[in-house]
């Protein structure tokens, strides 16, 4: 047990290492630049031809400069003239180009990766700000409408399975079943925008607010009434963020306790004259919760992850907005933050759902592998 | 069963619900002061660092923070004296000596002095100063001297016509503040600006708002600030927005033309709002790459312009709220040639061009071609912009029916603004906003065609010389007569087809008075509201 956490523990560091390199090399394979951005910023705005002295600066500025040390150029060379001899100048050309990209972006990223060993994120080319502070704000609006979403969903969607599961086939477990794919099939900007048109336009009821998870100036107002405030504010976008999600899990739900209630010990404890609901709540559903922990794996990163349609439509400034702009602007530093630490999560979490089902089921051990 | 599971869920969930019961009683709602504007803001600034931001939403909220130099007169567009009380241009156009105020105080209670507009000329020039677009704008001052306490002169290494407007529109931000040894670009005052201008910055909170108050002891009499405060809301969705305006929650807010047409036309938000339209400096086009063998002859590029019904194209698309132009002026400045008219539509016309220039279908493939290249390209536009979207779905329609090919492809604004400027895309649709006093150079001397924003490729001796001349050509008059022809020159010419100006759209609250419309737009510093 002990030196197969160990060995799943020591995998995470390669397997991040992977991901991020892989991350690095495909957002910067992704075409534009952050200084053409800078220099062009938005339609309209007219650039002067910059001298290539500028660009140079700027580069240096973001880090983006990186002179190849003198033996890769060699090596560069060298191989060239092995692979394609002197003749074929376009074949050459291509080679050499290539060689030299990876070579720059394998010393950025390595610069990158020395500053994150010392958990330093670096400054967004953006605003020049720390990326961490950045995070900073944006992740608790983004963890508190992902928490309270996590709660309704499982509190709604794992009594729903029961209930369709204990009732299979007859109308009612049916129904519930179109039903929630209807929803599950519903587009989320669709929903957002009709829910924003009836309940909150002005124009037919005026009941939410639409913008921010807070209003301006709610500081002021005592604790309940500002946590009031956040709910009211709330309502629309995690109405938003959980219709979809009742399907898979209740669905789900529903598989798992079939699957438990057809097993022996549950006939055996029927057959004792156990109490119906004993042996519902007691006996089966609680082993139904046994393959739910496989889906812990996915819960923690998915904590973190904004819903950028969401955020964008009601203007939250969660970490989807944030992920979706700094792609937008090219912000290397700031993507490469948000990609690496929900790399992290997900190794995390998969390594805790393991150990948490070796502990809720003690038919599985670690121990023979 | 079923009713002790209906039960116990009802038990669950009766503590939420009473939760939410007592919140949706008690008023969660924060009053409103009718003295604030709530302006919407289409995205967030990056930063409030005057030298370091590149973005207009940063011009529109530090325009009310600091203070220039200089001013242009709303309604004149005439030069006034803002932080400057008096200029002189010296004879050789080349010395611009500035004198300042001696009675200006940043918010801080420090006094502005010669010095801080040194000091910010000098971090325009420092690389390691985040500021690649303006160091281009302000390589011609050879240097800055301070002449006296109050009284700075810049010196030019030749003479320009907008070198008055640059210099004494040059960002100016605080020594005192910036200046501390440290990293000019992570200083915090570029999230918490200090300036000298009619409102003092108060608090920034990411992704949601910017607040401005009134600076009660704002040096400029005739100038003060009426409303209490400005309160930018930042909302990046545009149906939402006009959403949040109809429930009050927003106060001034541009609209697009549709909203204008059909979301704002009824008696219940006329009620509540009043809407202006104006034209501001600006244009979109299409711009034909001419390094592409098929756009090298301008009877081509012609063909294609007559090809396109700009007309029907304003009405259909932009409600009519735009005016079609023929040249690379704004249609109300001095400097557009109204003599110059749009071309027509005309299809037939435009046929027997194409042929002419020996584009007709000669292997029979049903797409034109001379020597061998086909009339095919593909038409790059910015994604999320729904006008180019459109326009390009009509001209594709309306190119096949000549035989002409067009494929349509949409990039996100990065990809798209890199294939721009390394000049890798065929023909493209953009817009050019600009101020007033055009300077028309970047755009169109074959100099800037490399890189720069020429990215057409458009090179013509006549129109370089013009250009030359009229930014050494200090006399309006004279200049005037030379944009005239060159306007002439690049209507003959066609490198851009010429599309429209498109109207500004704003609606706002009714409570505001004193709301005026100047040719330089709104000014928001007379807005009064009276109980």
């Amino acid at each position: 047990m002990k030196t197969y956490l160990l060995k799943r523990f020591f995998l995470i560091i390669p397997t991040f290492l992977g991901i991020t390199l892989i991350t690095f090399f495909i957002i910067k394979l992704a075409p534009g630049s952050p200084i053409s951005i800078k220099v062009q910023a938005a339609e309209g705005v007219k650039a002067q031809s910059v001298s290539k002295e500028i660009i140079e600066q700027m580069k240096k500025l973001y880090g983006l400069d990186t002179p190849l040390p003198g033996w890769y150029e060699h090596f560069i060379h060298r191989t060239n003239a092995l692979l394609f001899g002197v003749t074929d100048v376009e074949q050459r050309n291509l080679f050499r180009k290539t060689a030299e990209w990876v070579g720059e972006n394998w010393i950025q990223y390595t610069r990158w990766l020395k500053r994150v060993v010392k958990f330093d994120f670096g400054e967004s080319f953006k605003d020049h700000r720390p990326v961490i502070q950045k995070i900073k704000e944006a992740l608790p609006i983004t963890l508190t409408l992902n928490v309270i979403e996590l709660l309704i969903v499982y509190f709604i969607s794992v009594p729903l399975g029961v209930f369709s599961a204990l009732r299979r086939e007859s109308l009612i477990d049916k129904a519930v079943m179109v039903n929630l794919f209807i929803l599950y099939s519903l587009p989320t900007f669709w929903v957002a925008t009709i829910l924003i048109m009836v309940f909150a336009s002005g124009d037919h009821l005026n009941w939410f607010p639409i913008v921010g998870w807070v209003s301006d100036g709610a500081e002021t107002l005592p604790w309940y009434k500002w946590l009031g405030n956040v709910a009211w504010h709330l309502v629309l976008p995690v109405t938003c963020m959980v219709y979809g999600s009742f399907a898979f899990l209740s669905r789900f739900s529903r598989a798992n306790m079939l699957e438990v209630i057809r097993q022996d010990y549950i006939r055996t404890a029927k057959a004792k004259g156990l109490p119906r609901r004993t042996v519902i709540w007691k006996h089966a559903f609680r082993n139904s919760l046994i393959p739910l922990v496989t889906l812990m794996g996915t819960l923690l990163p998915a904590l973190m992850g904004g819903s950028v349609i969401i955020e964008q439509i009601f203007s939250i400034p969660g970490m989807g907005k944030l992920g979706f702009e700094s792609v937008l602007a090219r912000d290397y530093p700031t993507i490469m933050a948000i990609a690496s630490i929900e790399a992290l999560l997900t190794l995390v979490s998969l390594l805790i759902s393991d150990i948490a089902y070796v502990w809720v089921d003690p038919r599985i051990s670690f121990g023979k592998l | 069963m079923g009713k002790t599971f209906l039960i116990r869920l009802s038990c669950l969930l009766s503590p939420v619900s009473c939760l939410l019961l007592f919140l949706s009683s008690c008023d969660v709602r924060v009053p409103k002061d009718p003295q604030w504007l709530i302006w919407h803001l289409g995205a967030e600034p990056d930063t409030l660092n005057r030298i370091t931001a590149t973005d207009a939403y940063e011009s529109r909220i530090n325009g009310f923070v600091y203070d220039s130099l200089i001013d242009r007169d709303n309604q004149t567009l005439e030069f006034i004296p803002k932080l400057a009380h008096s200029w002189e241009i010296s004879e050789d156009k080349l010395s611009f000596t500035f004198h300042l105020r001696s009675d200006v105080k940043w918010h801080d209670g420090v006094p502005f002095t010669a010095e801080d507009v040194i000091y910010s000329f000098n971090q325009i020039q420092n690389p390691k100063v985040d500021a690649p677009h303006l160091r281009v704008y302000y390589k011609d001052i050879r240097k800055l001297e301070k002449l006296d306490e109050d009284t700075i002169r810049f010196t030019y290494a030749r003479p320009y016509f907008k070198a008055l407007e640059f210099c004494g529109g040059i960002p100016i931000v605080a020594k005192h503040i910036y200046d501390d040894g440290k990293d000019f670009n992570t200083n915090p005052a570029g999230r918490a600006p200090i300036g000298t201008g009619p409102y003092k910055f108060v608090r920034w909170d990411t992704g949601k708002t910017i607040v401005l108050t009134r600076n009660e002891a704002y040096w400029d009499e005739k100038k003060q600030p009426q409303l209490k405060g400005i309160r930018f809301k930042i909302i990046s969705d545009d149906s939402v927005a006009l959403q949040e305006l109809k429930k009050g929650e927003l106060d001034l807010s541009s609209l697009r033309p549709i909203q204008w047409v059909r979301q704002t036309d009824s008696e219940k938000f006329k009620g509540q709002f009043i809407r202006h339209e104006y034209y501001a400096p600006g244009y979109r086009f299409i711009g034909w790459n001419q390094r592409r063998p098929y756009f090298k002859d301008k009877r081509v590029r012609t063909a294609l312009t007559m090809l396109i019904n700009r007309d029907a194209i304003v009405d259909k698309l932009e409600f009519g709220l735009g005016q079609v132009i023929s040249g690379p002026f704004f249609f109300q400045g001095y400097e557009y040639n109204q003599k110059v008219k749009p071309l027509p539509y005309d299809p037939p016309g435009a046929k027997k061009l194409l042929e002419e220039a020996g584009w007709s279908d000669h292997d029979g493939d049903g797409f034109r071609d001379h020597d061998g290249v086909p009339l095919k390209f593909t038409f790059l536009i910015p994604s999320g912009a729904r006008f180019y979207e459109r326009l390009a779905t009509i001209m594709k329609e309306d190119f096949s029916k000549l035989g002409i090919d067009m494929e349509i492809r949409t990039m996100e604004w990065a990809a798209f603004i890199g294939r721009v400027n390394g000049r890798d895309f065929d023909a493209t649709a953009l817009g050019w906003s600009f101020g007033f006093d055009e300077d028309p150079y970047q755009v169109w001397h074959s100099s800037q065609a490399k890189e720069g924003s020429n990215f057409v490729g458009f090179e013509n001796a006549e129109a370089d010389r013009l250009m030359e001349e009229a930014r050494l050509t200090f006399d309006k008059e004279a200049r005037t007569r030379l944009y005239h022809r060159f306007h002439e020159i690049v209507a003959e010419e066609q490198p851009y087809t010429f599309l429209y100006t498109g109207e500004a759209l704003v609606a706002r609250s009714k409570r505001f008075e004193n709301v005026k419309i100047y040719r330089g737009g709104l000014d928001v510093l007379e807005w009064k509201v009276t109980e």
